[in-house]
């Protein structure tokens, strides 16, 4: 068991963004979780991650560790990694820069260090260097390096922000909606260079996607919240067939005595 | 020269010594009257300076107009501990640039809750507060302004005048910009960068926002506290509050700018410009703030990443157009 929550609640106010939410997740696993807009999907990686503090009563347990009240950089350093929905690139950086930024947690970076030892740090930086050239080789913006994130195309940002969130070796890797705005083309590509990242790193996935040909191909289970609930949980094909998830969908599904009423009027 | 850069990159001080042993020849090749070494030391202290401001503002873009205040703490620390305890150069400096890094730790603090013109509000606050505290209170001496702070001397040799005292001017700055450059081409720099573009992505990504926050303020202060007691010590060795304003704090910014934002070399290359056009100006000192002001706002408007970021630009498009074989605009 990788993650798991007991009774994750977060309200903002009166609304429950997030309502008494028992979550688990195996290692190696690749999680859909799906729902319509405002159903809680982001704020449960937010809560997740760290970004909000869930509401007391609430645990969240990673790899181990007790993170309900950890801050974000802390559970990053456990091996957490998540993207967003609306990239967070860093925009005047580097594109190599953007990855080595990324790859922080792994190295101790020391004050006295970077004064003093030169040519360690000198060393380190070169290490680190040469590897994140190899991702960015293997997602394809090796060409790109020196230039601004903010000179990237679309597609190409989407690329960037995973090898940033791969940059660190994370154990759990929490996508939100990484396909969002992609040709179909580019989503193939990218569903096909996360498929193999996951081999290459053994990594444990979560997936937020609106586009459900993606979630049903590629995902073992898919979650699926509505108003902040958990409504229904299992393979791709049972959730694609529960009245729950049709209902918080499509709506309501009539008998036809209710469907004459209805048209009637 | 492939070897020499590889030398240089495992032991950059080398490349340091070379830069001591380059400017160390300057006033005698160069210079024809002690104005201009005097001059030559306002340009360091205000390298000094503006590397500090280029650490805080460029690298952690964390907004604050407050640090002609840091660089006040520094000057008074140097000045008051020379006048009531009659203590030397080579005592005042470290103690200035521990006291300064204590009040850069409280003008960091509202960091954590403030950003962008609110912030620069609030350290705008701290700042003048600082000058106020000094101006308001015969401690200070804020009438007349301290004076003949002594200049140091070493092993007998005392560096009391103009060009003597560029050495040490000189020094302190070559050692200042060794710890710029060493600190933000090492991963803290990048900490800072990914602070500047996004916090909350930095806090995911693993950065501990709160910590890196409070050492860029620390570091910057600390190199506004070297500057300060390298000002103060400097012959005649005056101070007075009025050397503090806000209108310095304006020209510390436009060094900064003008020299580009969140470059290495900004504070420097926009520290040397701005002092030599400050001195060529002076007769015209009623429009000096209009012409800095002029600066900043016409180099935010055509240059915003001041003129070092305009340089790197020109290299990177000449290298990707060779990779690539493509134009990028």
């Amino acid at each position: 068991m990788i993650l798991k929550t007991k009774q994750l609640t977060k309200s903002f106010g009166g609304l429950k963004a997030m309502d008494k939410v028992d979550f688990e997740l195996k290692k190696n696993e690749i999680r859909g979780i799906i729902g319509p807009n405002g159903s809680g999907k982001s704020t449960f990686f937010n809560l997740v991650s760290g970004i909000y503090d869930s509401d007391p009563g609430s645990y969240i347990e990673f790899d181990g560790h007790d993170i309900t009240f950890t801050p974000p950089y802390k559970i990053a350093g456990y091996g957490l990694s998540r993207t967003f929905q609306l990239l967070r690139l860093y925009q005047d950086m580097t594109v190599i820069d953007n990855v080595m930024a990324g790859y922080h947690t792994k190295v101790p970076y020391s004050f006295i260090d970077a004064v003093v030892g030169r040519k360690k740090i000198w060393d380190q930086e070169r290490a680190i260097k040469e590897e994140m050239m190899e991702l960015l080789s293997f997602v394809g913006l090796a060409d790109y390096a020196e230039l601004n994130a903010s000179e990237l195309s679309g597609g190409q940002r989407r690329l960037l922000v995973l090898a940033r969130a791969i940059a660190m070796k994370p154990k759990l890797l929490m996508l939100d909606e990484p396909a969002a705005g992609l040709s179909p083309v580019n989503v193939d590509n990218l569903m096909k260079i996360i498929m193999q990242l996951k081999d290459k790193y053994g990594l444990t996935l979560i997936i937020i996607e609106h586009i459900l040909k993606v979630v049903m191909d590629t995902c073992n289970t898919v979650t699926v919240f509505d108003h902040g609930q958990k409504i229904a949980e299992g393979t791709p094909s049972k959730v694609k067939d529960d009245n729950a998830v049709i209902e918080a969908y499509l709506g309501k599904k009539m008998d036809d005595e209710e469907m004459r009423k209805a048209l009637a009027v | 020269m492939e070897k020499f850069k590889i030398l240089i990159r495992n032991y950059p001080f080398i490349a340091f010594i070379i830069a001591f042993c380059i400017l160390a020849l300057v006033p005698s090749v160069i210079f024809t009257d002690v104005y201009q070494s005097h001059l030559a030391t306002l340009i360091f202290v205000n390298i000094v300076v503006a590397a500090g401001l280029n650490i805080v503002k460029g690298y952690c873009g964390q907004v604050t107009v407050g640090h002609v205040g840091l660089f006040a703490v520094g000057s008074y620390t140097a000045g008051t501990l020379f006048l009531y305890l009659g203590l030397g150069f080579w005592v005042t400096l470290p103690i200035a640039i521990v006291v300064t890094a204590f009040f850069g730790v409280a003008m960091g603090i509202p960091s954590f809750r403030l950003e962008g013109p609110y912030l620069a509000l609030a350290t705008l606050g701290g700042g003048e507060a600082i000058r106020l505290f000094i101006e308001n209170g015969n401690f200070f001496r804020s009438t007349f302004g301290i004076s003949d702070i002594p200049t140091p001397s070493l092993m007998g040799f005392n560096f009391d005048s103009p060009d003597r005292y560029y050495f040490i001017s000189m020094t302190i700055m070559i050692i200042a910009v060794y710890f710029s450059f060493s600190i933000l081409r090492s991963g803290i720099g990048r900490a800072f960068m990914s602070i500047r573009e996004d916090p909350i992505c930095a806090a995911a990504a693993g950065i501990n926002v709160k910590k890196y926050k409070i050492l860029a303020f620390i570091l910057s202060a600390m190199f506004a506290g070297a500057a300060g007691a390298v000002y103060a010590h400097m012959p005649p060795g005056y101070i007075h509050p009025n050397n503090y304003t806000v209108i310095e704090m304006v020209t510390f910014l436009a060094m900064v700018v003008l020299g580009g934002l969140g470059h290495i070399w900004g504070g420097i290359i926009g520290a040397v410009i701005i002092t030599i056009v400050y001195d060529l100006t002076r007769p015209l000192y009623k429009y000096q703030l209009l012409i800095f002001g002029l600066t900043i706002v016409l180099t935010i408007l055509f240059m915003p990443k001041g003129i070092g970021g305009f340089i790197d630009r020109y290299f990177l498009e000449k290298r990707f157009k060779k990779k690539t074989g493509t134009e990028k605009t």
